[in-house]
């Protein structure tokens, strides 16, 4: 196994390994919260914590998790995890908890938290698997946060809340594009995003599935 | 290794695991629940000052709630007060689910489409309590996609709009979802609710406008363009709640002492 | 100089190495047009035929003229039967246009018509074909690819399903989203799973619906709000309907609505043509309506107090919002329906009953096939696949059938 240094299980999931962008995993959250650059980046906070300190909990105990109720213990450190930031968001920041209502208890169903835990946790000593958790969590996080952006800026013509583009109901010019607010817009922000980033990393695209042959060259008939 | 999966190690395992994660979800619920009821309150009392056009930003929300605002609970029965309810305390949202506190209802009669309804309702009485300057009720009911909530402010005769505001609701953004436009919002400010002499609510959303030359005008209110479903719902919420099965027994104690005098 | 000559004499610039190399593909374009392309078939097979991609996307396009010459009267008329009626006219140069050509707004002249729906529909057609067709070039110039002739089709067909008083810029972005996100990303026509134009649109419909649909925007009068005869149907019911405008006025297509999808008759002489050169599936076209009749019929059958859609009969489904218009030109779109006899079929059934449920039940979206075509161009290749496989097995069968009595003879 390749060894991973610190720095590179940090930054290789931000683009190199995207866990949105490249793994297609944690999609549902991020359809449903990015209309605002608000709830995107207090959603990519949460997920950061929750797998940062999951992976964590997790490799703390990796010697002791029998294989039979490996995947209930970690759920349950997830669980557990995802309920204390529910609540501390609940305590804290209420008009966004308000705004994410189940969507934070649903980050016990986002598969990177998960992933995480068993494909990287169960392997590797605790600081590891804490900036790996931090890594993935930033790499959803970025991911939302520049689905956010589009959706705010051309769903609402703000960001963070700030208005960028006089809309027309306040007396402006900027009519607001309606479908940035509906969660279908995110699939093609995301997709454009996908786009972009293996145009950038030719090596990110899949192999075919298959080829197509090429037209046979005219040639003189005999 | 080994030893790892021997049943006694799976059950000690599971067994800690399970106490440490529950006291510490449990801890964080104790500890944290104060803070969360006193945003819920915040969040409410927030909403209610802005409909009835006290809030401004950076207000404190709950010293101008005290000074300005009185609760009272409100037997939906006879619109007498319920004094043997504490307003503080009472939550009618709660109660609307609690078969011992609230009554089906049925057919044409659940026009809002709410399924049931609490039997005591919380007002807020801006000014003095027994000679508003302004009340504010809570009305919802079904649109299009969700259930719209929202507090519809009236001057202290109990008959003319002063707002009407959604602080939850899911309709179609950009056709529904203008429920939440101020310019909408600003059409209510002085429409009627009820015709001289009548009970009957006579205010609903009109579609292709009203001008000053329209019929009845000051009990219509310019429906939302394109979006038929949520104004036929913001309509017959009104009606609802304004209606006998809502706030009317309530609402004719103010009409008689302001008409008395 | 004819312009053979000048083609030729421009011709080795574009070609490798030549000066403009990387426009090959708008000369190739304009080449073809006037001219067979210079490709001829060197192996065995020749097929004598002298139609071709180009030649099928054009007959198309003239077959959309019918629609789109009443649907420029019929929105001229609209808006100056409003402007009679005392509503002000929404000025700028289309107003300076339509006096200097026609006089005046008199809604019984056809000419003033004519006149003023064209300066609506025109520039909606000129930006489409624009803006559209440099996303077109670029695709192509990026890829190397020949820019392909289906684009003439979808920029009309995109046109014609707007409403007269649409933004440009909506339109622009519209036409930008059909082919960038509806086709290019694909790769380009032949590859796409959906009609670009219906994607367009589609997304206009999301995303500014105050433009697109409610009761103000048919009309290019100032504050004139006509319901189209569909949302008139869901909202106040069948005989509130009949008041408004007879059959045949519908059928016609004396009645507000997007600027080529009012008139039934001309879009079904457009049909006729498409089908005499067998250009279009009569197979798509029989599956929609026959969808459309059994699924309307039963909704009439099953009634309701509540919802008057139930009591539209099916010769009104037929000739109000975009039935036909979609029936006639969208679901034939080749790339997006299915491939196979039986597959077509199921297809367009498919539409038609998607169609009317829409219609009927949903209470969000008072017209249907716009979302019903699209749904459909997603089964598409599954409904194809079906069919394949049900070939399959039933030859396989008789091949072990034939196998087993040759044994046993």
């Amino acid at each position: 196994m390749a060894a991973y240094t610190p720095k590179g299980v940090l930054t290789t999931p931000i683009f190199k390994n995207n866990p949105i962008a490249l793994q297609i995993l944690g999609i549902c959250s991020a359809l449903a919260v990015t209309n605002s650059m608000n709830t995107s980046l207090v959603m990519g906070l949460a997920v950061i914590a929750v797998t940062a300190f999951s992976s964590f909990f997790v490799s703390l105990i990796r010697n002791h998790i029998p294989s039979a109720i490996r995947i209930i213990v970690q759920m349950t450190i997830i669980a557990s995890l995802v309920i204390v930031v529910d609540q501390v968001l609940k305590a804290y920041a209420y008009e966004i908890s308000k705004q994410l209502s189940v969507f934070v208890g649903l980050i016990i169903t986002n598969c990177i938290v998960m992933g995480r835990a068993e494909a990287f946790a169960m392997q590797n000593t605790p600081v590891m698997s804490f900036l790996d958790g931090v890594g993935n969590g930033l790499g959803y996080a970025v991911i939302l946060l520049i689905v956010g952006f589009f959706r705010e800026l051309f769903g609402s013509g703000s960001v963070f809340g700030m208005t960028i583009l006089q809309t027309t109901s306040d007396g402006g010019w900027y009519v607001t594009n309606g479908l940035m607010l509906l969660p279908p817009s995110a699939f093609f922000v995301i997709g454009l995003i996908i786009w972009a980033l293996r145009s950038l990393n030719p090596e990110q695209v899949e192999e075919n599935e298959f080829k197509i042959t090429t037209n046979t060259k005219a040639k003189e008939a005999v | 290794m080994a030893s790892n999966n021997s049943i006694k190690k799976t059950l000690t395992v599971a067994f800690a695991l399970c106490i440490v994660c529950s006291v510490v979800v449990s801890t964080a619920a104790v500890v944290l629940r104060p803070t969360q009821q006193q945003n819920q309150e915040l969040d409410r009392k927030s909403n209610i000052l802005q409909v009835a056009e006290l809030y401004e930003p950076g207000v404190d929300v709950n010293e101008r709630f005290a000074e300005a605002i009185t609760a009272r609970v409100v037997d939906l029965q006879n619109g007498e007060y319920a004094e043997d309810k504490n307003a503080e305390t009472f939550n009618q949202f709660e109660a609307a689910k609690d078969p011992a506190q609230s009554r089906t209802l049925s057919g044409a009669e659940d026009m809002a489409g709410i399924g049931r309804r609490e039997d005591y309702a919380t007002v807020y009485l801006v000014g003095d309590p027994d000679n508003p300057d302004k009340i504010i009720l809570p009305v919802r009911g079904q649109g299009l996609w969700s259930l719209m909530s929202g507090y519809l402010a009236l001057k202290g005769d109990g008959n003319t709009v002063v707002g009407l505001s959604f602080y939850d609701q899911g309709e179609t953004p950009g056709l529904g979802g203008e429920v939440d436009n101020p310019d909408w919002k600003a059409l209510w400010d002085g429409k009627k609710i009820y015709p001289e002499g009548e009970m009957d609510p006579a205010i609903r959303l009109v579609k292709g406008g009203v001008g000053p030359q329209t019929p009845e005008a000051e009990y219509k209110v310019d429906a939302l363009s394109g979006a038929t479903l949520t104004s036929n719902g913001v309509t017959n919420l009104l009606q609802f709640w304004l209606s006998d099965a809502g706030f009317a027994e309530y609402l004719a104690r103010f009409r008689d002492t302001t008409q008395g005098a | 100089m004819g312009i053979r000559q000048t083609l030729d004499n421009l011709e080795p610039h574009f070609h490798k190495g030549g000066k403009y190399e990387k426009f090959y593909a708008l000369y190739e374009a304009v080449d073809t047009i006037f001219y067979s392309p210079p490709d001829v078939t060197r192996t065995t097979a020749h097929v004598r035929d002298g139609i071709d991609l180009k030649r099928i996307m054009i007959t198309v396009w003239f077959c959309t003229f019918p629609a789109m010459f009443f649907g420029m009267y019929n929105a001229g008329l609209q808006a100056n039967l409003a402007i009679a009626d005392g509503y002000s006219a929404l000025g700028g140069w289309r107003e300076a246009v339509t006096m200097t050509l026609a006089g005046g707004n008199d809604p019984g002249s056809i000419w003033a018509d004519f006149v003023l729906g064209a300066t609506y529909f025109l520039p909606i057609y000129l930006v489409t074909f624009v803006v559209g067709g440099f996303w077109e070039v670029l695709f192509a110039v990026k890829r190397g690819h020949e820019v392909n002739e289906g684009f003439f089709v979808t920029s009309v067909l995109y046109a014609l399903i707007l409403p007269a008083t649409i933004p440009l810029w909506q339109v622009a972005l519209g036409i930008t989203f059909g082919v960038v996100i509806g086709k290019e990303i694909f790769g380009g026509t032949g590859k796409n799973f959906l009609n670009p134009a219906l994607t367009g649109r589609a997304f206009l419909y999301f995303a500014y619906p105050a433009q697109i649909s409610g009761d103000s925007v048919w009309v290019a009068a100032d504050g004139y709000t006509g319901a189209t005869a569909l949302s008139t149907a869901y909202s106040d019911g069948m005989d509130a309907l009949h008041q408004q405008l007879s059959w045949l006025d519908a059928f016609f297509g004396f009645m507000p609505g997007s600027v080529g999808e009012v008139s039934t008759l001309a879009i079904l002489i457009g049909a006729a043509v498409l089908l005499w050169t067998r250009i279009a599936s009569w197979r798509i076209m029989l599956g929609t309506f026959l969808g459309m009749v059994a699924t309307s019929a039963l909704f009439n059958l099953v009634g309701s107090e509540t919802n008057p859609m139930f009591a539209m009969p099916w010769y009104w489904h037929l000739v109000i919002g975009g039935f036909a218009f979609g029936m006639v030109f969208m679901a034939t779109d080749p790339v997006s329906a299915s491939m196979t006899d039986k597959g077509k079929l199921v297809f367009g059934a498919l539409i038609g009953v998607m169609t009317v449920l829409i219609r009927v039940v949903n209470p969000a979206f008072p017209e249907g096939i716009m979302l019903a075509i699209l749904f459909a161009n997603l089964f598409a290749p599954l409904i194809d696949h079906f069919v394949v496989q049900a070939n399959i097995k039933r030859r396989q069968k008789r091949e072990t059938a034939g196998a087993m009595s040759k044994e046993t003879a």
